[in-house]
């Protein structure tokens, strides 16, 4: 049983990362093409085709569709509430690899903010 | 000229990142309906697979999943251009607070103490983060 627990805990940081990993790539990819488009659709869709059109964002689908292969295998194994509670490190995981990755700034505010979301989300589905 | 991001988390942004993850919620019920028939499914050879992915393939629900998906990816893109990644995501566990309250108000369902607090926590997470963002407009005008 514990053994268990410890495999879906780390199924879940798996999926988690691989989930970091995308988010990482697809940001970095658009803070590169320095452009954010404006409430016209048709510039939102010359955007959306540059970011297509580089092929690290095409690593980061991968990435996205290995995280939600483990996440379907941990939620036909587990409890949905403890998945869920258990996915809370993800926060985590983005902020860190926001600060290190992409040298955005995670000051202490925004830390705080995290830690409390995480625990907000442990409380919520827990209960 | 260089671009300068504007990365204050502002209420449009908001508003559109709560809606992605009401559209986010929609696909994943849209891919459950397509694939699972009533009953679950057993795909015991080729023939029964063959079966299977046809039934997904003609489901409205698939193709409205993927639609669905592609709709958040897009917004998802737009919003990521516009503020830093450490804001959006702790943003997006807005729905946590939103999914109880709905089913407060609407569906008048119980709610204990320990889920109020957790509530609580990430309301104040979520304001905290924010602020965080419109700190460092303020440092960079």
């Amino acid at each position: 049983m514990k053994n268990e627990l410890a495999f879906i805990l780390f199924l879940i940081a798996v999926s988690s990362s691989f989930d970091t990993i995308t988010q990482v790539i697809l940001k970095g990819a658009i803070n590169k093409l320095q452009f954010s488009p404006s409430a016209n659709i048709l510039k939102i869709l010359r955007f959306i085709l540059r970011i297509v059109s580089i092929p690290r964002v095409w690593i980061s689908f991968l990435f996205s569709a290995l995280s939600l292969c483990v996440w379907l295998f941990v939620l036909s194994k587990t409890d949905l509430n403890l998945a869920f509670s258990l996915d809370s490190m993800h926060y985590i995981f983005i902020a860190s690899a926001s600060k290190m990755v992409l040298k955005e700034k995670v000051g202490l505010k925004r830390w705080l903010g995290t830690m409390l979301i995480v625990v907000g989300i442990v409380l919520v589905t827990l209960s | 000229m260089k671009f300068i991001f504007k990365k204050k988390l502002t209420a449009r942004i908001f508003a559109l990142l709560v809606f992605m993850d009401i559209l986010e919620t929609a696909t994943h019920l849209c891919f459950k309906k397509s694939v699972l028939p009533e009953g679950g499914f057993y795909v015991a050879n080729i023939v029964d697979l063959i079966t299977f992915l046809k039934a997904a393939f003609f489901s409205p629900f698939l193709w409205l999943g993927l639609l669905s998906v592609l709709v958040t990816f897009v917004m998802w893109s737009t919003v990521l251009s516009k503020i830093d990644l450490s804001v959006a995501v702790p943003v997006c566990s807005f729905s946590y607070v939103l999914v109880p309250l709905v089913s407060i108000f609407f569906l008048g369902e119980q709610v204990n103490m320990l889920r109020w607090a957790g509530i609580f926590f990430i309301l104040c997470g979520v304001i905290f983060v924010s602020l965080s963002s419109q700190e460092k407009e303020a440092a960079h005008p």
